[in-house]
């Protein structure tokens, strides 16, 4: 097969190892994603909180600055405190970028039924999902952990030395509740995505996935006055997390504090749902019971 | 060895039994996978991807368990699925290289096989268009080149010529017998058409209901199922047959001048002419066909064609016939 011969030409080249085409998934899912200028938006829109911070790390570590400020300032103190809102910034700025690039990720390949083709080439359910994933979970990096981790380093190279030891705590919780959100929003996102073949009724289900459940279980706190009604809300349920992870005042804790546990069986159990929505539906073949 | 190999094959999908015991041997180098609709045809293909399980007995690909070995069968095989089944948001080029990488091609070496598969099955000059603003021809052709693409050593066209026009449908035929012709591919074609089959298939696998209901190598029956000749005549019918009859030929007669014979190999129907111009004889109306694909498949769908002769086995038989 040659293009001035048009003739076959059977392939006789080496073949890549099998584990590589969950990589080609994710590479094709990264770009497809990337390829939308409103993907490009978002990301800067994303980016623009942590040039903020950074700015507000500079005057913090800058002794004019403070002095020109007040030394006391409680804006200028850079500490659990700071990260934590630093996090939960960026990671509902992760929603908003995962509400868009799930869908693409997905819609295409279900609005063509191109799943009997991809899936009828050497790769399973599972490393095509995982190709999605790993494109999700890579881009949503980009926008939380990322800047984040920069942010921190950042701040303990402007602070004196001790800071960087002390604060090291602060640097893993992070870490932990961002790869946890953007976790659990990938698999999320990817499993709605896939049930829905528009793409923008499925970033509109994705939100309504997170917030819906947030009035429901607000509802049952306040008529059956128990706490556990906020195991519904996604938002809260994290903001505590975080807290915890962090350190941070638990400024929320007057609502009703959810034990850590439960917040985490919360969203294994999310999880699992949508992980049983992707088995359900990422399919070569549909198969009619009766 | 036979490229795919069933073995009391039993498929059951939604509590419903699809394929039932299915056993044989396909060994052609074009294999055609005729039967109507809910005969199984999609489902065997499917079992062979390792999409379904078998509930029962086994199948083989390359000598491949199709369930567990499904990755490394799924590397040799190039699918054309019958239905649209494409990334429309995606240029011709990058989707054909896309699915070349997954099937196991280097990044560089799918770009390049991709451009020429492309070529090759006519869609070069459209190759940068995205694949959804392409006709329904050019997505049946993409289809095949993204089949192609890596190289397989099975192709499997589920209804290749789905939709297409007269055209079009030849340019798909032609490609396939191309690739037939070049050897390195064996066929696996699905289809409705039994022109489509009949044109570049050598054997044949017909199901019925879930079942085999033939398998047979199309040119070795054809080759088993001599000419049969149906004549009416008007004149001295029976030293008519007598002298056909020293020909070599097979001959029963009718009443009403009706004579059938199977005409071997060195006699020709102008020999027919020759002898009934000797004797006088007139010859009112010549009925020649061959066995077609046609009347296999309707002897395995159980309908025998009606007015046309048939096999020699079922061929009315007077007892001063030798057969």
């Amino acid at each position: 097969m040659s293009v001035y011969r048009l003739n076959y030409r059977a392939y006789t080249g080496k073949v890549t190892p099998l584990w590589m085409r969950i990589a080609v998934i994710a590479r094709y899912g990264f770009n497809e994603a990337w390829s939308s200028k409103i993907t490009i938006g978002l990301f800067i829109l994303s980016l623009l909180p942590p040039i903020i911070f950074l700015v507000i790390i500079y005057l913090a570590n800058n002794p004019m600055a403070r002095a020109l400020i007040g030394a006391g300032s409680p804006d200028l103190v850079v500490n659990a405190r700071f990260f934590l809102v630093v996090l939960q910034i960026q990671s509902w700025l992760a929603l908003v970028l995962a509400s868009w690039v799930a869908p693409r990720l997905m819609g295409f390949d279900l609005a063509d039924n191109a799943l009997p083709i991809l899936l009828s080439h050497p790769i399973s359910r599972f490393g095509y999902v995982l190709g999605k994933f790993i494109a999700l979970f890579g881009s949503l990096s980009l926008v939380t952990w990322v800047p984040i981790s920069i942010l921190f380093v950042d701040q303990g190279y402007s602070s004196p030395v001790p800071w960087f030891g002390n604060n090291i705590r602060l640097a893993f919780g992070m870490l932990a509740g961002a790869l946890i959100w953007i976790a659990f929003l990938s698999v999320l996102c990817l499993a709605i995505s896939s049930w829905v073949k528009w793409r923008v009724v499925a970033t509109g289900a994705i939100f309504a996935a997170v917030f819906v459940p947030s009035g429901v279980g607000a509802i049952v706190s306040a008529v059956l006055r128990t706490k556990w009604g906020f195991l519904l809300n996604v938002p809260y349920m994290m903001s505590q997390l975080w807290q915890r992870l962090l350190g941070a005042p638990e400024f929320l804790g007057r609502l009703g504090s959810l034990p850590t546990l439960a917040i985490l069986i919360m969203l294994a159990a999310a999880c699992l749902v949508s992980v049983g929505m992707l088995n359900k539906r990422v399919r070569a073949r549909e198969v009619v019971r009766g | 060895m036979g490229i795919i190999e069933l073995n009391g094959l039993e498929v059951q999908l939604g509590g419903r039994t699809v394929l039932d015991g299915l056993t044989g041997e396909l060994q052609g180098r074009a294999i055609g996978l005729l039967g109507p609709n809910g005969a199984g045809k999609s489902t065997l293909i499917n079992t062979l991807l390792g999409f379904h399980l078998p509930t029962r007995g086994t199948v083989r690909v390359f000598g491949l368990d199709a369930h567990r070995d499904r990755a490394e069968i799924r590397g040799r095989v190039g699918y054309m699925p019958e239905n649209d089944s494409f990334i429309g948001n995606m240029s011709g080029v990058r989707f054909v290289r896309y699915m070349a990488e997954l099937a196991g091609l280097p990044p560089g070496m799918a770009l390049e096989r991709a451009h020429e598969a492309l070529f090759y099955v006519g869609l070069g000059e459209v190759r940068y268009r995205k694949v959804n603003t392409y006709s329904l021809g050019m997505k049946q052709l993409i289809k095949l080149a993204q089949a192609l693409a890596h190289g397989p050593r099975l192709l499997i066209l589920d209804e290749p010529t789905n939709g297409l026009d007269p055209m079009a449908r030849q340019r798909m035929i032609q490609l396939i017998g191309e690739i037939r012709k070049e050897g390195s591919v064996r066929l696996l074609i699905s289809s409705h058409l039994l022109r489509d089959i009949d044109e570049v298939c050598d054997e044949v696998l017909i199901l019925k209901g879930g079942r085999i209901a033939a398998l047979c190598n199309i040119e070795a029956e054809r080759r088993s199922n001599r000419s049969f000749i149906e004549l009416e005549t008007v004149g001295a019918t029976e030293r008519f047959s007598t002298s056909v009859r020293a020909l070599g030929c097979e001959c029963a007669s009718f009443p009403g001048g009706r004579i059938k014979l199977v005409l071997p190999e060195h006699v020709e129907a102008r020999d027919l002419y020759i002898i009934a111009a000797e004797q006088g004889v007139q010859i009112r109306r010549m009925n020649q066909r061959r066995d077609s694909l046609e009347d296999i498949f309707l002897r395995a769908m159980g309908n025998t064609p009606t007015g046309l002769p048939t096999a020699p086995n079922e061929i009315e038989r007077p007892a001063h016939v030798g057969l």
